[in-house]
């Protein structure tokens, strides 16, 4: 990093007691030092003790800003004014030092440094802050004399750039987030044949040195082959060729992985899993030569291991994030910490990963399969680029992976894709309004848990409100007509499935905006009751609305062939009403009712998780937690009474004859076949096992001992399942 | 916060620093509100009023402006920038001179 300089050259030193000159003194006045005066007086006064005049006010001046905080500081002097002025003294020389060895050594510490920036930047700071901290980057033509760094600078600078174009697009960065500023940095577009050829080249080269190492015995031997080795020592030659080698190959591999990722159209995932694949084998080739680096001579300083931001522990080069402090980015005045190497390593190695999840996506036309695919990659909290990647995947120009509009989504959904083609149906204002909200959701989604829950609940009054509309309108045109025998014309039919699946899209978003909630840590033991007692609720709606679907679908096939059994048709009535993913649904419901009466029937019989009131009540809590869902009217007619009345009279022992937990474990034990080929949700039927099991016996014994007993200790605690508490009994 | 919080804390801090004797606090008093320019040891200089100073000697300045050298080729150029409010910490103060008459000034120089 540049060091710092000290004084000022003519116009007041700092050292020196005259003011400048440019700062004159008031009309028939003068400066006076007054830094004795202060320091006398200071030792007279107390500690705590203030001198100020009749206008001061501590509460204001709490909020004076701290000089030389970098908090709050954004003018602090530290080092060069101008990049000139850096290059000038010698802070990024070219080439990094005339002893070959060393300026191998310190490249690849640039090399490893902006690694370390790269991955700070993604996990959310400021590009002008990281990456473009280093000089080398922001003035690249001096970098031309010495072609491995300016091969590694050339693709830092594509790569940044398409980052920055795919965020941008895809706008999964939050409204105040600084990722894409990229203001006064030098950034633009190289045309990118030219550039990996360059890349290419420089790669052969060094592999040529490899070669020529290795084919000779490591004695002082010259070597058979006319090529110049890399540096002085031949010893060494093999490592730092390998150091160099792998890590331009990562850079050039995931250059390459993030334009094919992009390009799902074609063999572009194929391509991208292939380079995926590669990268992750390169950061491990950079992993094993870390000891190597590690454990040359070194003529540069070494940083903390923990901390350190390159391979070898030392610091790099050619770097100083003040100097975009005075350039046109409006960032914020603090320094960004730089992440460790280990932990850039991490990073990418976990980025490459959702990558590879992205390039196995099957681009699956059901809209449920689409939802099930978000949630499920969610999971593993992808990073802001990982999450901007799946957004671009599932919509492009307004389509559905850039191919497929929504209107014909939903016509799918409603199992009726041939009225796709109609055009009274893509023109329908519910369809069309219906299209726009299914792509704020999947954008929604697509987001980080915070920003998806808040987004989620305001998304949450247009989906009710639609819902609504379609209902009334359907009642209208229809009456109540909808299991007449009567031929359904094929307008009551779309309306008819429209409005029912508004009404289970509505509600599968507000289970959705209750989870998170349990992800974000929003909610205290103490809340628990009521929020599992509202998602039981949510969740009993969701189930019917997914049956009524069901059957509104199997309906009108009945009457649509005459001869067709009644048995058959009752038979499909209730598959629909019984399938895998309402079984499923059911143990949440029966999990969650569960959980809810245990918490009240504790709060009823024994003190245990009763809300303290110190600043809210219960109510103005309740109202809180679920004030979007109670606007949404997500059910009718719930309140804070409903709530109350249904715990008021909670026991432990009737909360056991209730066996809520024990039918969960008979309903699961049939489920585990129809998700043979489903992963994930064999993973949730094991969780949502352990968790019943265990609740099971927790119930039992605070029923055998008494929930009033003083020596009980009753916790519930997230160990199995993300939003499914455990309940753990511990006798004091 | 409560306004009555607020008042409660200044109230605190009143009754501390109003009743000190000392003849060179009393001087000290006497410089309030009077433009002072304050270096700093990265070379930047604060001119504002004078609002508050502590016992450390951590002083507040009103209406602040800031003035940078913007190069070190040419020291008479300064960029300036108001920031109103701020809090110098004694440990980067590198001086402190205050606009006063010259009769004020020959009293100081007494001190030193």
């Amino acid at each position: 990093m540049a060091t710092n300089h000290s004084g000022v050259q003519g116009g007041g030193d700092v050292y020196n007691s005259s003011p400048p000159h440019f700062i004159p003194p008031g009309d028939g006045c003068v400066w006076a030092d007054a830094s004795s005066l202060i320091d006398a007086a200071c030792k007279d006064l107390q500690e705590g003790e203030l001198v100020h005049g009749e206008n001061f006010s501590l509460f204001a001046a709490m909020s004076a800003l701290e000089i030389m905080d970098p908090k709050m500081d954004s003018g602090i002097e530290n080092g060069y004014c101008t990049v000139e002025e850096a290059i000038e003294a010698g802070a990024a020389p070219v080439p990094l030092s005339f002893d070959r060895t060393v300026d191998l050594q310190r490249t690849i510490d640039v090399m490893d440094h902006l690694f370390s920036c790269e991955a700070t930047w993604h996990k959310g700071s400021i590009l002008a802050q990281t990456v473009f901290s280093c000089i080398y980057l922001l003035r690249l033509e001096r970098t031309s004399p010495h072609p491995i760094l300016n091969a590694y600078c050339r693709i830092m600078h594509a790569t940044c750039n398409e980052v920055i174009k795919s965020i941008s697009n895809a706008r999964t960065h939050e409204e105040e987030d600084l990722f894409v500023m990229a203001y006064g940095l030098p950034l633009k577009d190289e045309d990118n044949e030219r550039l990996h050829a360059f890349l290419h080249s420089v790669e052969e080269t060094i592999s040529r040195k490899l070669r020529a190492c290795k084919a000779q015995p490591s004695s002082k031997k010259k070597q058979v082959e006319d090529v110049e080795p890399l540096q002085t020592n031949p010893e060494l030659e093999e490592g730092y060729c390998r150091a160099l080698l792998c890590r331009l190959r990562f850079r050039k591999y995931f250059d390459l992985t993030l334009r094919h990722i992009r390009n799902w159209q074609g063999k572009g995932q194929s391509m991208a899993h292939k380079y995926i694949l590669t990268c992750l084998a390169e950061l491990e080739n950079m992993r094993k030569n870390e000891m190597f680096l590690k454990s040359q001579p070194h003529i540069s300083c070494k940083d903390s291991p923990e901390t350190s931001t390159t391979a070898s522990g030392c610091k790099a080069i050619g770097f100083d994030a003040t100097l975009n402090a005075k350039s046109l980015s409006p960032a914020p005045p603090r320094a960004a910490k730089i992440v460790g190497w280990h932990d850039a390593l991490a990073y990418f190695e976990k980025l490459l990963h959702d990558f590879d999840i992205l390039c196995s996506f099957s681009f699956d036309p059901i809209l449920e399969s689409i939802l099930q695919f978000v949630v499920q990659f969610q999971k593993s909290k992808p990073d802001l680029v990982a999450r901007a990647y799946l957004q671009l995947l599932l919509i492009q120009s307004g389509k559905l992976y850039g191919r497929e509009f929504f209107h014909e989504v939903i016509a799918r959904v409603l199992l009726l894709p041939d009225v796709a083609k109609d055009k009274a149906f893509h023109q329908n204002e519910f369809v069309v309004q219906l299209g726009q909200l299914l792509i704020v959701l999947l954008k929604i989604l697509c987001t980080n848990s915070a920003w998806q829950r808040r987004k989620l609940g305001k998304t949450l009054q247009d989906w009710s409100v639609v819902s609504i509309q379609l209902e009334l309108a359907y009642n209208r045109e229809f009456g109540e007509a909808q299991n007449s025998s009567a031929d359904e014309g094929l307008h009551a039919k779309v309306s008819k499935r429209l409005f029912l699946w508004a009404q289970e899209q509505t509600y599968w978003i507000a289970s959705r905006f209750l989870q998170l909630g349990f992800e974000l840590d929003l909610y205290s033991p103490w809340e628990y009751c009521m929020v599992y007692w509202y998602m039981s609720v949510v969740f009993v709606q969701l189930l019917e609305k997914i049956q009524l679907r069901s059957i509104a679908n199997i309906d009108t096939t009945r009457q649509k062939g005459k001869k067709k059994r009644d048995n058959h048709a009752k038979d499909h009535s209730r598959d629909a009403i019984f399938s895998p993913s309402c079984l499923l649904l059911q143990c949440h419901v029966y999990l969650c009712e569960g959980l809810a009466m245990v918490l009240a029937a504790l709060r009823n019989e024994g003190s245990a998780f009763k809300m303290p009131n110190t600043f809210n009540s219960e109510h103005e809590r309740f109202i809180q937690h679920f004030e979007l869902l109670l606007r949404a009217h997500l059910p009718e007619q719930i309140s804070f009474s409903s709530f109350h009345e249904s715990i008021l009279h909670a026991r432990v022992s009737d909360v056991v004859r209730c066996d809520y937990f024990k039918e969960i474990q008979r309903i699961t034990t049939s489920l585990k076949g129809s998700f043979a080929e489903a992963p994930e949700k064999l993973l949730e039927i094991r969780q949502i096992e352990q968790v019943a099991e265990r609740n099971r016996i927790a119930l039992n014994v605070i029923n055998q001992l008494g929930a009033s007993d003083p020596s009980l200790r009753v916790s519930f605690e997230l160990t199995h399942h993300p939003y499914f508490a455990v309940v753990v009994v511990k006798r004091s | 916060m409560e306004e009555s919080q607020v008042a409660a804390i200044d109230e605190f801090h009143t009754q501390l620093s109003t009743n000190n004797s000392s003849p060179l606090v009393g001087k000290l008093k006497k410089l309030l509100y009077k433009r002072m320019l304050i270096g700093v040891n990265d070379s930047r200089y604060f001119l504002g009023v004078f609002h508050c100073i502590d016992k450390q000697g951590n002083i507040i300045l009103q209406e602040a402006v800031e003035y940078r050298i913007t190069s070190r080729s040419a020291p008479g150029l300064a960029d300036q920038r108001c920031l109103g409010l701020i809090l110098i910490p004694a440990a980067c103060r590198s001086s402190c001179h205050v606009d006063c008459s010259i009769e004020e000034k020959m009293s100081l120089m007494s001190l030193s």
